[in-house]
């Protein structure tokens, strides 16, 4: 089957493929739109086809070239300037064609396809577009006219074959800059057009301008001296032509906006003749709207109407006006024909892309009688290519320069950048070519090269993709030796943990923004402080065994305000290629901001923060023995009591200085600490893994069991798989945060799943009532379960569930977080 | 992004963010509301979207980052002298993607 369709049109063409049932519109790879204005331009020794040769149509009249489909199977051409030879109707379409065989991602070449006509075109037309097809490499070309590809999109939609046995309906095809209506019948199965209406110079682009022009220009005028406005937006030379621009882009936005409300605002800002500064802020109605495009709608349907009288048909005898073309997304475009007409209005099928897909549809029915040529590759071809240029750069454009021999004398070639900002256009082959490609900064930029034969088929090369770095990833970039890491509290453990900021291996220079909170009140002119701390090493480790390389510390002193617990701090960490660290903090609420540059061969460490940490350690210690001994693990016990020792001992020489201690002993302290703190790691670490483990695997239980007796919604089991198929990886991290993370994650899961059941409800309310006695204020905790009684007699759950919530709160473990004091005031 | 509605969304939002930065440059006693909607840049660029403003420089037809009405009289040496939305990309396994073109107006020097 040919399966390909073409919807070619005056101001936009689309390309479609059936496919076992289904029909898809192909994207430009270049900006993913689904279709391609049609124009072309000669510019440069190249051709452009589509958005970038549309950009140039008013300006450039001697090179580019639209709206050439009305002028099909005409005598006329156009006189190419810069070739210096005419092209015909017929040539600048298979061009259009031929960029529209770029479209298919499928890697297919087709050689046969069905190309859409208006219903208008007499035979000559039409042979011209079949021309076209054949110029544009389609051996072989099925005409379709337009009325009834959108017919058939519809009849494939509904897929209802009653509705297409017998009957007569008008299709309505209101696009960007045309307008076309047709009567379209079926009698026996047999679909045909019986008559048809158009004006080729009436469109939704019409809109915009009468926006601009009658609503906008007097706003204008009225608030502003303004001399000839009119003319001196029009006029490309006027000094308003750049706003005129302007004014219809955002009216085409108020447009569309218009379909969805009743009012849309357009703001802009200008200078008038008198140098006065203009901030224009117009709210456009939809009435007001409907009545500027109301002539125009009206004489669509007039022409509707002709075609019903000139063929004797009564409005009745029409099943439904079949709406096409982007313009009849417009809601007054859709009520106004129906009202006037008083035939119902058919939306249903995608009006910008009906005709293509109806024509997919078709092509999905028809033979494709051409022969396949076997794709050419360019060894077969005779041609040979070797390309040439610089993998890394520094510049914003490198230069790519590529050599062919053989048979290259027919070829184009074209380059694109894979991320869709530059496409070179096509160009014919020469024996050498060369090109300055533009590169995005900081990034990896890939190009794909491509070799075309005189019929817009690709020839397939051994180039391959042309990969240049440019900025960060070129050969001076270097990678992190190790995860840079920030360090914050976290009242689960009762410690400090580290979140990671730069990871191992990131290429230099790095920066990053982390919106923080302060995690304690820090009270103006207290000596409490706020330590931004900055560490280098592995992110699973403890804090205290990794490197210190910047810090940032803020005393109560130095405070303007209070600075409350959850007010928000900026931190800003960069690290440049030679590894400086710059540190900035904003205190938002009182603010003000704090910045330090640290260079990696001096180290900094403040004493305050070293003796809080020493102290840590030595807390954690206390804890780690007394479990040690517990377990009558009395080997660990002691090597942990000789560390607690050294510890001690390294707090006293801490006391004894002063936070400008210019000496080296804090380094030597540091050191010591850190090793000290990898010992207690070492000897700790494997237990603590395998406790946080197995309480990870309780939890999956605890979870499955809730899937399985409860009633989880699809998506809820859709988030416990996308997580538990991360669970290899996250147990392989041995990050006892990490996996503490998704106990949480499961813990909320099924607690958000239970408390829906009113039974599951019941039962822990009855458990906190049963703890009446550890309320921290059993007053407060009676009224609460006397209101969770009543809310139990009423049945009303969600009453319930915000009652367990508060009696929750009340447990002293709930309180347990705020007992914790120390680490850095940040989390 | 988890599809395509939350990502127009974004880029909706990221839009007005450029609305109120092309405002905040007018009016200089407004200047300290600029960090805050640094902040918010921030956010977006943590989810992979970055803004791109390429007032000043050079356009010409390989530009396709850009879709530019053209304005005055010349088609050569263009420059874009207005930006009405921003470029926008996104970036995944650190391979920049354009997600929405600027639309631009771009006039001769």
């Amino acid at each position: 089957m040919i399966n390909f369709g073409i919807d070619l049109g005056t101001t936009n063409s689309s390309i479609a493929k059936f496919d076992k049932g289904r029909v898809e519109v192909f994207k430009n790879p270049i900006g993913l739109k689904e279709s391609l204005p049609s124009v072309v331009a000669f510019r440069k020794g190249k051709i452009i086809v589509g958005e970038k040769a549309r950009e140039l149509l008013l300006k450039a009249t001697d090179s580019v070239f639209g709206g050439f489909k009305r002028k099909m199977g005409t005598s006329e051409s156009y006189y190419i300037s810069e070739l210096d030879e005419k092209k015909s109707p017929a040539e600048l379409s298979s061009l259009v064609l031929k960029e529209l065989k770029n479209f298919i991602h499928t890697g297919e070449k087709p050689t046969s396809a069905v190309i859409t006509i208006p219903a208008s075109f007499d035979t000559i037309q039409s042979n011209a577009t079949k021309q076209a097809g054949q110029l544009a490499g389609f051996e072989q070309v099925v005409l379709l006219q337009e009325p009834i590809a959108a017919s058939l999109a519809y009849a494939n939609k509904e897929d209802d074959e009653a509705l297409f046995k017998e009957g007569q309906w008008l299709v309505y095809d209101l696009g960007g800059g045309t307008f076309d209506v047709a009567l379209v019948q079926i009698r026996e199965g047999e679909m045909k057009v019986l008559d048809h209406e158009g004006d080729n110079f009436l469109g939704g682009n019409d809109f915009d301008q009468l926006m601009v022009e009658q609503l906008i220009i007097p706003y204008l005028e009225k608030v502003g001296t303004f001399n000839k406005l009119h003319t001196e937006m029009k006029s490309a030379k006027g000094r308003y032509n750049r706003l005129y621009h302007r004014l219809r882009l955002l009216a085409e936005e108020v447009k569309m906006q218009l379909s969805g409300k009743e009012e849309a605002e357009l703001e802009f800002e200008t200078i008038d003749d008198a140098g006065k500064e203009i901030e224009a802020l117009l709210t456009i109605s939809k009435s007001q709207f409907e009545a500027l495009i109301q002539p125009q709608i009206d004489r669509t349907i007039e022409m509707s109407q002709a075609i019903l009288d000139r063929n004797g048909i009564e409005k009745t005898a029409l099943s439904y006006v079949l709406m096409v073309g982007g313009s009849t997304y417009i809601p007054f475009v859709r009520s106004r024909v129906g009202e006037k007409l008083e035939v119902p209005i058919n939306t249903n099928i995608d009006p910008t892309t009906a005709v293509a897909v109806g024509a997919a549809f078709y092509a999905g029915s028809q033979r494709d009688k051409s022969k396949k040529q076997a794709e050419k590759s360019s060894e077969e071809i005779g041609l040979q290519v070797k390309t040439a240029y610089q993998k890394a750069s520094q510049e914003e454009e490198e230069y790519f320069t590529a050599k062919f021999e053989g048979a290259w004398q027919t070829l184009s070639y074209r380059i694109t950048r894979q991320d869709g900002g530059y496409d070179s256009g096509l160009k014919p082959l020469k024996a050498q070519i060369s090109e300055y490609l533009p590169l995005l900064k900081d990034s990896f930029n890939l190009f794909d090269f491509h070799i075309y034969d005189i019929l817009g088929n690709e020839v397939p090369t051994d180039v391959g993709e042309i990969g240049i770095t440019q900025g960060r990833y070129s050969v001076a970039g270097q990678p992190l030796p190790n995860d840079i890491c920030l360090e914050v509290d976290n009242f689960e453990l009762g410690s400090t943990a580290l979140e990671l900021v730069f990871p191992k291996n990131a290429i230099l220079p790095l920066k990053k923004t982390l919106t923080k909170h302060v995690t304690r009140t820090i009270a103006k002119g207290s000596s409490q402080r706020l330590t931004i701390h900055v560490l280098e090493g592995p992110v699973s480790a403890l804090p205290a065994a990794n490197q210190p390389i910047g810090y940032i510390s803020i005393s109560g002193t130095e405070l303007q305000r209070d600075l409350l617990k959850g007010s928000d701090i900026e931190v800003e960490l960069e690290m440049s290629e030679s590894r400086d660290l710059k540190i900035t903090a904003y205190l938002l609420m009182t603010d003000q901001e704090y910045e330090n540059v640290f260079t990696p061969s001096e180290r900094h460490v403040s004493v305050h923060r070293l003796l809080e940490e020493l102290e840590m350690l030595v807390d954690k210690l206390g804890k780690e023995v007394e479990e040690a001994q517990e377990l009558e693990n009395y080997e660990t016990a002691r090597e942990l009591l000789d560390v607690e020792q050294n510890l001690l001992e390294l707090i006293d020489q801490v006391k004894a200085m002063s936070e400008d201690d210019v000496t080296d002993d804090k380094f030597q302290i540091e050191d010591q600490k850190r090793k000290f703190a990898i010992q207690i790691d070492s000897l700790t670490r494997e237990k603590h893994i395998t406790k946080v483990k197995m309480e990870y695997f309780d939890a999956k239980r605890d979870i499955e069991y809730t899937m399985q007796h409860y009633s989880p919604t699809e998506s809820e089991e859709r988030e416990l798989q996308r997580m538990l198929k991360q669970e290899k990886e996250f147990l392989a991290t041995n990050s006892r945060l990490r996996i503490k993370e998704i106990i949480d994650f499961f813990a909320d899961l099924g607690w958000r799943i239970r408390t829906r059941d009113p039974q599951y409800l019941r039962m822990i309310f009855a458990y906190l009532a049963s703890r009446q006695d550890e309320f921290s204020n059993p007053q407060r905790g009676g009224e609460l379960i006397d209101q969770g009684y009543d809310a139990i007699d009423d049945e009303d759950w969600d009453r319930l569930k915000l009652h367990i919530n508060q009696l929750s709160g009340l447990l002293p473990n709930a309180v347990r977080n705020d007992m914790f004091r120390g680490g850095t005031g940040i989390g | 992004m988890k599809d395509n509605a939350s990502l127009e969304i974004l880029l909706r939002i990221i839009n007005q963010c450029y609305e109120l930065e092309k405002k905040l440059a007018t009016s200089p006693e407004a200047k300290s509301l600029n960090r805050n909607l640094k902040r918010i840049k921030t956010g977006f660029e943590e989810l992979g979207l970055f803004m791109e403003v390429p007032i000043g420089e050079s356009y010409d037809e390989t530009r396709t980052d850009c879709e530019a009405s053209i304005a005055g009289e010349g088609v050569e040496n263009l420059f874009i002298r207005e930006v009405i939305k921003p470029i926008i990309y996104q970036e995944r396994d650190g391979i920049k993607q354009i997600v929405q073109r600027g639309v631009v107006i771009a006039e001769a020097n």
